[in-house]
């Protein structure tokens, strides 16, 4: 049986039931890479142990996703990219604000404009 | 809560220490000595030098500890902090901490979920902004317009997925800590009102000003950030962002 990448990286066997293998497959090794990293094995099998079977995915890459953020931003990790999230929604409201605000001055032009012909 | 050196610099005191340090000075192991709040929950000697004691005071440190620890692992931590410039570990300490009671709200998406919200809330913030700017450039022909296209039904966007997050390289890049606790861009689980015992995480002497899901996580960024000397500004208000960190 092919090793996960968790279980060649720590140079021990790969059991069937090995918690991590459907998530970090031997072809990827730097997603365990980053997650071993950020997390620790120990951690990361702990944490995917305490989910229901159908979740682990989902956990697995949101861990990984985590992990990406920290190891690119060391101080800010995940955080930063909220900040930056929030950010871009403050551009987009005031930008929004602003057509919304051309679009009812255009809307009062035409009302005079209708006022005044009648 | 964490508590940072009295006399904050970008150079905390190292002399953070074991039973014998001195409350007088800048060390934070904790009132009175003793220590830290890492230490303490590690149950292991406070040592001189401990790169966590800045950080992680000896009354309500141990307990945000327990979640970084649990989520993390001291070791990973400190080998974290090590790679960072004294300057920024206390943001990094932060954002640990945050992360990391994320994950124990939300053990199958952390603060993925949180990032996931505002992600979506840009989708249809692009979405009602190319209608509008559309419409605009109908209004703004010489000619009669047509009639304005019909408001676009609501149609639920796709489902992101992990994949489809930004990462910090596609991003403009500015941070800004005081987003942690911006009530209004806080996703569905900060808001709830999850009954939390204060003394998980204020060991009893101190109550959260909200009680919520995220309260405790909003008050930690808040009193860092004043103390930090940089008081939270709502967008809305057209506020000048803090200088980059990078």
């Amino acid at each position: 049986m092919t090793r996960c990448a968790a279980c060649r990286s720590r140079r021990i066997k790969c059991h069937s039931d090995c918690i991590l293998s459907p998530y970090f497959p031997s072809n990827d090794p730097e997603r365990f890479a980053s997650v071993h990293k950020i997390y620790t094995a120990g951690h990361v099998a702990r944490m995917l142990q305490q989910l229901p079977v159908h979740l682990r995915a989902e956990a697995a890459d949101a861990l990984y996703y985590e992990a990406q953020c920290r190891i690119r931003d060391p101080v800010y990790g995940s955080v930063g990219v909220i900040s930056q999230l929030h950010q871009l929604i403050c551009d987009a409201q005031r930008q929004l604000a602003k057509a919304q605000a051309e679009v009812a001055c255009f809307n009062a032009q035409g009302e005079e404009a209708t006022t005044q012909l009648q | 809560l964490l508590q940072l050196p009295r006399n904050m610099s970008a150079n905390p005191s190292s002399s953070a220490g074991p039973s014998g340090s001195s409350s007088g000075g800048g060390n934070s192991s904790g009132v009175g000595g003793g220590p830290c709040g890492a230490c303490k929950f590690l149950r292991r000697k406070c040592v001189t030098g401990c790169i966590f004691a800045p950080y992680f005071d000896s009354e309500q440190g141990a307990a945000h500890f327990a979640a970084v620890h649990k989520v993390f692992g001291a070791s990973n931590v400190s080998k974290l902090l090590l790679h960072i410039p004294v300057q920024k570990r206390l943001d990094a300490v932060v954002t640990i901490c945050y992360e990391a009671q994320a994950r124990l709200r939300d053990p199958v998406y952390g603060c993925v979920a949180h990032i996931f919200a505002l992600q979506q809330q840009v989708v249809n913030l692009q979405a009602e902004l190319s209608y509008l700017q559309a419409h605009l450039a109908t209004l703004e022909l010489p000619t009669p317009p047509p009639a304005p296209p019909p408001p676009q039904p609501h149609i639920a966007p796709p489902p992101l997925s992990i994949s489809d997050l930004p990462t910090t390289s596609c991003l403009p890049a500015t941070y800004d800590l005081s987003s942690l606790f911006d009530p209004m861009l806080q996703p569905s689980w900060t808001m709830q009102s999850r009954p939390v015992d204060p003394r998980q995480f204020a060991g009893g002497s101190r109550a959260p000003a909200e009680m919520s899901g995220g309260g405790d996580l909003q008050e930690l960024a808040r009193e860092l950030l004043h103390r930090h000397g940089s008081p939270p500004v709502p967008c809305n208000e057209g506020s000048h962002m803090p200088p980059n960190s990078r």
